[in-house]
């Protein structure tokens, strides 16, 4: 059914679709839309699950964390400062492999204090053995969320579900929501392979010497790598249910394309608009948006960049002595092929400065008229500094 | 390692697990710091002369175990429902909480817990020991005869009290207007003090020559009759006919008597009497004038006694001495002396008259009470004998012909009041319990290792080798209380009459609160010092260590496990637990 939602609220409802047993959150801008419709929904039985106030992000992942041993389903959200605090137990939550679901709402990290969008948070935590996916639009979000439990369920890895601050979490649009009856088709309750267990005492997780440690650390990466084949599994059961799918990147007219953006998050529905008025002038453009970060989707980059001249990555985040994340990455997977694009990275819309037509045409046209990148990143739309007083 | 694939391209989940038990890592021998259950004292029960276990039934209230608290307080004072209203309660003065808000109501919940017992006619639980041989004699039966004459009978000895008036209770009976203790209360709280098997001798004066007897069916005799000759103001005219002592003039009031005064009245002197007379007076229809010779602050009174005079209408004559008494027309003609206060030395100003300053004025009524003193000589302690033992608040003499003396209440105690009574009762029953147990020389090291904190309260319970042994003497300080775990909340605001109600008769001021009120306040209490099973230990113990158990403590730690990291020491919010070097 479709109904006018929140993007915060779509995330809602998908974990509400999901059934989770428990939710554990600390409210955090812009992320606290997404958990207070939760514990609206805990409160008045329309969701049986057991809702845990904590008294700070830490907690409530190490809640999760208890939860999810105990092999139940489990979900929160949190956002910049919040998703920082939690850091030490996202390791924990991989390394015990315990498929926690959680929404990330991209914002800025202080100082100075900044609610808006930015995606350095989520991509600081591209180390833990978290699998990150990021979200366009609210459909997309509620979609993708669904997809996560059973996704983690299956490789028994946690999933960040990413959505960009306010572009996406606080802007209304029309949502088709599953009925449940659809969801519990696409997702059956949570069996998993291992839990705690009363009868059978077991401790988890302790001390891993150097003779059994490295194993531990391939088998996450082997759940890794099977990650975007088993969602690519999840989309066609997806997609048979209900109509839509997303793959782990999009590839938008890519096939002749000389020059393609490659973009994350709500900034690629602006650049849908301007790819299409390039082409319209005869530009031959292509958009590439990368869904999947981690696992990081090499093949399907490599194949739809195989014919382009330059890539025109647009980062909103910085990794700060080196450049844009995503324009590293993408550099990194192409370095070793015998034929490349070049690899133009643009920094633009930090903090949650708007990235408008104008600014991706500016890098579209830069892109164009430049023989090779003027740096290894090129912030875009930064103001003239002040005069000193 | 689970052992179920998923999926033929997933591969199965490897983390670490162990199926055999953490019990095998002792943690707790990583310990250099031990904790341990470590009960204190709280400051209100070593300033209860009378030395109640105040934080306990503060506790016991609070749980709703009303008639555990009053036996808790029967353990240590027979006259909980007297001390409830008539107590000057130094144990509120001294109230850890007071740091915080304000001061527990002690007193309140004291009165309550006794006027429940009372309402519902409920029987106290209480140890006694079986009968002894030595008998003792009790003179006098105010409060630390009675006193005495109770706690000698918990130890088993059979007691004889003479009383010299109609009927018992001393100074309780006969100084104590009804507006502040009702006959029916004291008459209760004695009942059961005569269900122990003590015989009340009333209309029985004592002499010089029943000390000399005495030998003949005592091996002690307690002597408690009190201060109750005046003491003159040593000035002309004090004798004239209608000048009247205070004493014997509330003496007549409590018997029923209602003299007709009006106009101005004075009163000489500022403690205790003089408030009370001043306040009977107003209620008998005069306008009473209390004429002192220092200042209010250095009245005697309980101060919060003078401020409910003052606010019925007594008026204080500061820095004015009395000079002489005359005849007058109209009643008598005071000649009044201005004095000045020469030196700050001392509980007390010293003051001086301001030469040329003299004033009069006419009343109708002079009464007296400036103090008193011992009747007669034998009644006091002899100085300088060599058997003498005193103690805090009694004189131990040891005679070669006849019964041990034991001299108490105001005859020895370190204040004029009723709970120093009862502190001296009671150290006299430890006292001659010991010399008759153990001999002359066992009895100040057995009564000292009684002692509340530092003394000079004492604890019959502790005596008896009951669990409050083992308790820290070490008074629990505001700064070792973990104020974390309180919300502030107001004190208890006593019900009162209005002055209005008050002053038309004698009618107790302060009424009764109701059982949630009670309630109420004692969650109030820090219960400093004692472990009221908050559970935090438990609940903090990172390690499971705090274990529940069947012990008095209710739990007990498990140093195989415990590494001594003090979460439990910190979190418990009474101070009731100790981290040591182990």
């Amino acid at each position: 059914m479709k109904k006018v939602v929140e993007g915060s609220h779509a995330v809602s409802e998908a974990v509400r679709l999901a059934r989770a047993d428990v939710i554990s959150a600390y409210p955090i801008t812009p992320q606290t839309h997404i958990v207070e419709l939760l514990s609206e929904y805990c409160s008045d039985g329309t969701l049986n699950a057991k809702f845990l106030r904590v008294e700070s992000e830490h907690s409530a992942m190490a809640a999760l964390i208890g939860a999810a041993s105990a092999g139940v389903r489990t979900f929160t959200a949190t956002s910049s400062q919040g998703l920082a605090l939690m850091h030490e137990l996202l390791h924990w939550a991989a390394g015990a492999r315990l498929p926690i679901v959680m929404a990330e709402v991209n914002r800025a990290l202080a100082p100075g204090w900044n609610i808006w969008t930015e995606q350095t948070d989520s991509l600081a935590q591209r180390d833990t053995g978290w699998i990150q996916l990021y979200c366009e639009d609210a459909q997309e979000a509620l979609d993708t969320t669904l997809q996560a439990f059973r996704l983690a369920e299956t490789v028994y890895l946690p999933v960040m579900v990413v959505l960009d601050a306010f572009f996406l979490s606080h802007t209304y649009e029309p949502v088709d929501i599953p009925e449940q009856e659809e969801a519990d088709r696409f997702l059956p309750p949570f069996k998993p392979a291992f839990q705690l267990d009363t009868q059978n005492p077991s401790a988890f997780n302790q001390l891993a010497p150097p003779n059994v440690y490295m194993e531990m650390r391939r088998s996450l990466q082997d759940a890794m790598e099977s990650a975007l084949d088993v969602l690519d599994t999840i989309e066609d059961d997806y997609e048979k249910l209900f109509g839509r799918r997303y793959g782990a990147v999009e590839a938008v007219q890519c096939d002749d394309a000389d020059i393609i953006l490659v973009t994350s998050g709500t900034v690629t529905s602006t650049s849908r608009l301007v790819l299409r008025q390039l082409r319209e002038k005869g530009e031959k453009v292509g958009l590439l948006k990368m869904k999947a970060f981690r696992p990081f989707p090499f093949e399907a980059l490599r194949k739809h960049t195989a014919h382009a001249k330059k890539l025109a990555v647009i980062d909103r985040n910085f990794s700060f002595g080196a450049g844009g994340i995503f324009a590293q990455e993408i550099r990194s997977a192409l370095c070793n092929l015998a034929r490349r694009p070049l690899v133009f990275g643009y920094v633009a819309g930090l903090g949650g400065r708007d990235v408008t037509t104008d600014v991706i045409e500016d890098i579209y046209w830069r892109t164009k008229t430049s023989a090779h990148p003027e740096g290894e990143s090129i912030w875009i739309g930064l103001h003239q500094p002040a005069p000193a007083a | 390692m689970t052992e179920q694939m998923l999926s033929p391209i997933v591969p199965t989940p490897l983390i670490p697990r162990s199926f055999t038990t953490t019990e095998s890592n002792k943690t707790g021998s990583w310990r250099f710091l031990k904790p341990r259950y470590d009960e204190k004292t709280a400051p209100c029960s070593a300033a209860c002369p009378a030395g109640e276990d105040i934080a306990r039934v503060e506790m016991l209230v609070a749980q709703g175990l009303f008639k555990e608290a009053w036996e808790t307080i029967l353990q240590e004072n027979p006259f909980p429902a007297v001390c409830g209203r008539v107590c000057f309660h130094p144990c509120e003065g001294v109230c850890n909480r007071k740091e915080f808000d304000d001061a527990i109501a002690i007193h309140t919940l004291e009165r309550f817990v006794a006027d429940t017992a009372m309402r519902y006619g409920i029987q106290p639980d209480i140890a006694r020991r079986p009968v002894q041989g030595p008998r003792v004699a009790v003179v006098g039966s105010g409060p630390s005869g009675l006193a005495a004459a109770y706690f000698l009978a918990r130890l088993g000895y059979t007691c004889d009290v003479f009383e010299a008036k109609s009927e018992p209770g001393g100074i309780l009976r006969w100084g104590i207007p009804l507006y502040r203790l009702p006959v029916n209360v004291l008459e209760w709280e004695i009942g059961r003090i005569r269900s122990l098997g003590v015989e009340i001798h009333c209309n029985h004066r004592v002499s010089s020559d029943f000390l000399r007897d005495a030998g003949d069916r005592y091996q002690a005799v307690f002597i408690g009759c009190g201060h109750h000759r005046n003491v003159d103001l040593g000035i002309p005219g004090e004798n004239l006919d209608g000048v009247e002592e205070g004493l014997p003039f509330l003496e007549r009031v409590r018997a029923g008597e209602r003299p007709d005064l009006s106009g101005a009245v004075a009163i000489i002197g500022g403690g205790n009497t003089a408030v009370d007379v001043s306040r009977c007076a107003l209620r008998l229809g005069a306008k009473p004038v209390i004429v002192y010779r220092r200042r209010r602050q250095d009245m005697p009174a309980f101060e919060h006694e003078i401020e409910m005079a003052l606010e019925e209408g007594v008026e204080l004559m500061e820095l004015w001495a009395p000079l002489e008494i005359a005849p007058h027309a109209d009643g008598y003609r005071l000649v009044l002396q201005k004095m000045e206060v020469a030196a700050e030395e001392g509980p007390r100003a010293q003051v001086r008259p301001v030469p040329g300053e003299t004033r009069e004025m006419v009343v109708s009524k002079v009464l007296k009470a400036i103090g008193n003193a011992a009747e007669e000589a034998w009644m006091e302690p002899p100085e300088g004998d060599g058997k003498l033992l005193r103690l805090a608040n009694t004189a131990l003499v040891r005679r070669d012909d006849g019964p041990v003396l034991v001299y108490g209440g105001d005859l020895a105690a370190l204040e004029k009041s009723v709970a120093h009574a009862v502190a001296s009762g009671k150290e006299a029953a430890m006292a001659l319990d010991t010399y008759f147990q153990d001999g002359w020389d066992a009895i100040e090291s057995k009564v000292s290792a009684c002692r509340v904190g530092q003394g000079p309260s004492l604890s019959m319970e502790m005596y008896l080798g009951g669990e409050r042994c083992r308790r820290n003497p070490h008074v629990v300080a505001f700064q070792e209380i973990n104020t974390d775990y309180f919300l502030f909340s107001p004190r208890l605001a006593q019900p009162r009459l209005l002055k209005e109600e008050r002053i038309q008769g004698f009618s107790e001021i302060d009424l009764k609160i109701s059982a949630a009120l009670a309630l109420r306040e004692a969650e109030r209490c820090f219960n400093c010092g004692i472990c009221n099973q908050c559970d935090n230990c438990r609940l903090f113990c990172p390690d499971l260590a705090v274990c529940r158990d069947d012990n008095p403590q209710g739990r007990r730690i498990n140093y195989d496990y415990c590494k001594g990291c003090g979460v439990c020491v910190v979190e418990c919010p009474r101070n009731a637990m100790a981290l040591e070097q182990d």
